[in-house]
């Protein structure tokens, strides 16, 4: 696992930095469970061929829910806090332009990444009052965010996408 | 002419020996020496120059100088040429004048949006940064952050409270310059 660095990258124009909101927030996690969803299953097809391929034998996790189930648990976790403590965002918040950093605007820990990653699932249990927070709080905190002492920021640079934009537009007049 | 016979020679030749004399005392004296033993500094001392300066029409002088024309005579390209301008900018001191520039004032006073919308620059960053996944990607950003926008507007309708004292996010990356997401969100969401 990398030891994120300890610099802060300087502000700029636009919302980055921003508290993320909750919208932005759904998306991402719903395209993390369906992302990591997606490379596990990927994953636990590409062992059965392996292991077809090597023993003969079938693989059928299906058969096996106690093994599924603590491999999904194992898998989810892996997912989210080695994304977190490498570089504060996983796929889906990289996809929505969102990423996890500490309360105080410093890059999230490993420590700060598993707390999170341990800490998400009270939020879901508690159905789904520890997300509440994002709406309510002014720092947009989830209990798993209080817990873990992090935020969770906007971090797509908005005035790139303008300029992107424009760029596209057919020059009017010269200057 | 004389009222008295003789007069006239007479007087032609005092003249004469008047002039003679005069030649010879002229002769005889060092005019020099004698120039050098007379104190100028004593002299001048008891000249009221303001008094001769007063009397002169420094006005008059100055109209009759035809400006123009000493302008004409003079050779501006050797005056420059002499120039050490190196030396100049040594004793300039740039570091402190730079300092003294507010970039960020300046920077702010540029208009970016119609620079990039009116010259090639656009293109050139149109060629360099995007694609079709990077537009889709600013478009689904810019819903998300409309709709996280317009979920908080009605929340704090809703518990009739007022976000605009709220920070905005860590002090550390928040940045100093106004949001301008709502408007990029209604020109994609076009």
């Amino acid at each position: 696992m990398t030891t994120p660095s300890t610099t802060v990258a300087p502000p700029v124009a636009g919302r980055q930095g921003n508290y993320a909101g909750g919208v932005t927030r759904l998306a991402a996690f719903a395209a993390d469970v369906g992302a990591s969803w997606g490379i596990f299953t990927l994953g636990v097809a590409g062992l059965g061929f392996a292991i077809n391929l090597a023993t003969g034998g079938q693989v059928n996790l299906a058969s096996r829910q106690i093994l599924a189930l603590i491999a999904i648990i194992i898998w989810e976790f892996v997912y989210f806090a080695y994304q977190w403590s490498l570089g504060g965002k996983t796929i889906g918040m990289a996809l929505l332009g969102i990423r996890v950093v500490a309360s105080d605007g410093n890059p999230i820990t490993p420590r700060q990444a598993v707390i999170r990653t341990v800490a998400l699932p009270l939020s879901i249990l508690l159905l789904g009052l520890g997300f509440i927070g994002i709406l309510l709080n002014k720092d947009r905190h989830a209990l798993h965010d209080r817990l873990a002492k992090t935020v969770v920021v906007y971090s797509w640079d908005a005035r790139a996408a303008r300029l992107r934009w424009l760029a596209k537009q057919e020059p009017t007049t010269p200057v | 002419m004389s009222p008295l016979p003789g007069a006239n020679r007479m007087e032609q030749l005092v003249e004469s020996i008047a002039e003679r004399v005069v030649n010879l005392v002229l002769d005889a004296v060092d005019i020099n020496a004698l120039v050098a033993q007379i104190d100028m500094d004593a002299v001048l001392a008891k000249v009221d120059v303001d008094a001769i300066v007063s009397k002169v029409d420094v006005e008059k002088i100055i109209e009759r100088v035809d400006v123009q024309k000493i302008i004409d005579r003079v050779d501006v390209d050797e005056i420059v040429a002499r120039v050490d301008v190196e030396a100049i900018i040594d004793r300039v001191d740039v570091q402190h004048i730079i300092e003294r520039v507010d970039v960020q004032e300046i920077v702010q006073r540029v208009d970016i949006d119609s620079l990039v919308e009116q010259t090639e620059l656009g293109t050139i960053i149109a060629r360099s940064t995007s694609g079709v996944a990077s537009e889709v990607l600013d478009v689904v950003r810019a819903q998300g952050v409309g709709l996280d926008d317009f979920v908080a507007r009605w929340v704090n309708r809703i518990l009739r409270r007022s976000s605009s004292e709220w920070p905005a996010g860590p002090t550390r990356l928040i940045s100093p310059a106004p949001a301008e997401v709502p408007a990029l969100a209604a020109e994609v969401a076009r």
